[in-house]
């Protein structure tokens, strides 16, 4: 009786076990033939851990100067984009959530549909140009400075704060703003953990609107550059596989590009992580 | 007459007290009359014939462009480009569909079975992890492992089998879009229903327990009726963005060898858009996919709240 109930319980640690490792593998794998020696990576041989374990293309890869610009150009649009798009969504986000507020359906509305109607490519890049944004980071910045999405995330964030504190708050003289910074701000913390890094990955990743607003090489985030650096090489050829790797010295660099750009998404991850369940849990809820 | 005055009054001490709140709102206003509505008016350029060089901008050459009526939209739907590409949207949205949408519900159903917390924490670490990588990432872990000298063909190759063109044959690449898209959401997907099994009572299991169900009529019984509703939503959700089949991802990973099955409407639009300046067909096509996309999920949201008594938003 006993070994049948175990039964169930074992397949589930198994099957996770075994889901966790599909998630990491490829992930490893890369990581591996970032290490790995030349003749490895072109003979296809490794699979896990590095063979021929060397650390030259991580140094060819960190003094070459397009990717330090592309680094660059990433790290200003993330953070620089983080901290603006956080200021503004949680300044929209109190007033919104505050049920007395004259004129928030309105606003609300207007951003529900400006969520679901979605006005185009072409419109977006008509706005960029006459806003002379093109090919500048400001392109890359502006999309996401207000994600809906997290705007409503906050919105439940800050309507979670006891009305009763702020009321006493307010009894005791303190003004909305008073109310706002010292009252509501501090509860919702973790809300705001969340949307940091909702936005700052956001940033990160974000590699279409480069595509559709950025040509000029100085402009480039890294995201655009690996990929032109992952579809530069003849990865895709397949007729001769022996020859598209002869050429492809490229594909150990790409590895070791590739797994320097995920490397801060994946740190900045491991860190805001224990926040992040308990402000997805809000906002999925009652989203 | 005296009713109305202290009205207005009382607005108005509404504003004086409440200015603050306004001033909040700002910022994010013009952020959203700028960019989110002012695109509004580029629409136009769909029934417009598109002078680049009439204006000083893009702007000025839209509102200078003569109007060409429906001429784009007749383009549009007489070509047979169009229907290929609608073919594709809904061929890789429906794949998706079948095979991803079921796979989160499961998951989170067998990690609410887990009871060891440490053993529960990492699995979701593990897998809410690929959801953070960007798509050029994923592209660019799968092709090193898919392409011809990758080690999955390698592995093939020693045992004897032939290898396989994963990236560039047209009859793969729709599996790899799935594949990869369940790789990177799939994990991620669970939240929504993990937080909503933490909200069935717990007694409901105890009960059953004492009336003897086991673990999986509990699952079965308990857990998945609970769920029923969110699942519903998420199901709206998904047919509610069903012309969105993932262009990010299709944009980083396909090319022109698999353009016949993977070219979407967005991808179209991306192409002869901004690579081939066709502004007005481009923006014809958008309007389009944002046309259909908005009544599909108004459709789908208030079906929701008919029904299930959820919204989505």
């Amino acid at each position: 009786m006993k070994i049948k109930y175990n039964i169930v319980p074992c397949f589930i640690y198994i099957f996770m076990a075994l889901l966790a490792l599909i998630c990491l593998l490829p992930i490893i794998h890369l990581v591996a033939k970032s290490f790995s020696g030349y003749n490895a990576v072109v003979s296809g041989s490794v699979a896990f851990l590095p063979k021929d374990f060397q650390l030259e293309v991580y140094d060819y890869v960190l003094h070459n100067g397009l990717f330090w610009n592309a680094l660059k150009n990433s790290l200003f649009i993330t953070i620089v984009g983080s901290f603006l798009s956080v200021t503004i969504t949680v300044l929209a986000a109190y007033p919104l959530s505050r049920k007395d507020f004259k004129g928030r359906k309105f606003i609300l509305l207007m951003y529900v549909f400006s969520m679901l109607f979605y006005g185009g490519t072409v419109p977006a890049y008509i706005v960029m140009q006459s806003l002379h944004l093109l090919n500048t980071v400001w392109a890359v910045i502006i999309p996401f400075l207000v994600v809906q999405f997290n705007l409503f995330v906050m919105k439940t964030g800050f309507e979670g704060v006891p009305e009763a504190l702020e009321e006493s708050a307010r009894i005791d003289g303190a003004g909305t703003f008073t109310v706002f910074s010292r009252i509501s701000l501090p509860l919702v913390t973790p809300t705001i953990a969340t949307i940091t890094l909702f936005y700052a990955v956001n940033y990160w990743n974000n590699y279409y609107h480069a595509m559709l607003f950025i040509t000029k090489q100085s402009a480039k985030p890294l995201q655009l550059y690996l990929y032109e650096l992952i579809n530069s090489a003849s990865m895709l050829s397949s007729e001769n596989a022996f020859e598209a790797t002869m050429n492809l010295p490229t594909s150990g660099m790409q590895a070791a590009a590739i797994v320097l750009g995920m490397l801060p998404v994946v740190f900045f991850y491991l860190i805001a992580q224990k926040y992040l369940i308990t402000g997805m849990t809000i906002g999925s809820v009652k989203g | 007459m005296n009713r109305r005055t202290l009205k207005t009054n009382s607005s108005k001490s509404y504003f004086r007290n409440n200015w603050v709140l306004y001033l909040m709102s700002i910022p994010g206003l013009i952020y959203l009359i700028v960019y989110k509505f002012f695109p509004y008016y580029g629409l136009t350029l769909a029934f417009k014939d598109f002078d680049m060089f009439a204006g000083r901008n893009l702007l000025d050459s839209l509102t200078k462009s003569p109007f060409a009526g429906i001429k784009y939209f007749k383009e549009l739907f007489l070509g047979s480009e169009f229907w290929l590409l609608l073919k594709n949207t809904l061929i890789i949205s429906f794949y998706k569909l079948v095979f991803l949408f079921p796979l989160p519900i499961v998951i989170a159903l067998l990690i609410n079975e887990i009871k060891t917390i440490s053993f529960k924490k990492c699995v979701q670490t593990i897998i809410y992890l690929p959801h953070f990588l960007s798509w050029v990432v994923i592209s660019g872990v799968f092709f090193t492992l898919l392409s011809s000298s990758g080690v999955v063909n390698t592995l093939l190759e020693s045992l004897g089998l032939d290898k396989i063109n994963f990236l560039s044959n047209p009859e793969n690449f729709r599996f790899l879009l799935v594949f990869t898209e369940g790789w990177k959401e799939t994990g991620w997907s669970c939240v929504v229903y993990l937080s909503a099994l933490t909200a069935i009572d717990p007694a409901l299991y105890e009960a059953a327990e004492i009336d003897g169900a086991n673990r999986l009529k509990r699952m079965l019984h308990i857990s998945l009726p609970g769920l029923l509703s969110v699942i519903m939503m998420m199901l709206m959700m998904k047919i509610g963005n069903i012309l969105q089949a993932g262009t990010d991802q299709i944009l980083v990973m396909y090319n022109p060898a698999v353009y016949s099955v993977s070219d979407v409407l967005q991808t179209y639009i991306y192409r002869i858009g901004l690579g081939q300046m066709n502004f007005s067909l481009a923006t014809a096509m958008g309007l389009f996919e944002s046309v259909v996309g908005f009544i599909l999920i108004i459709c789908a949201n208030s079906f929701s709240r008919k029904y299930f008594e959820r919204s989505l938003w």
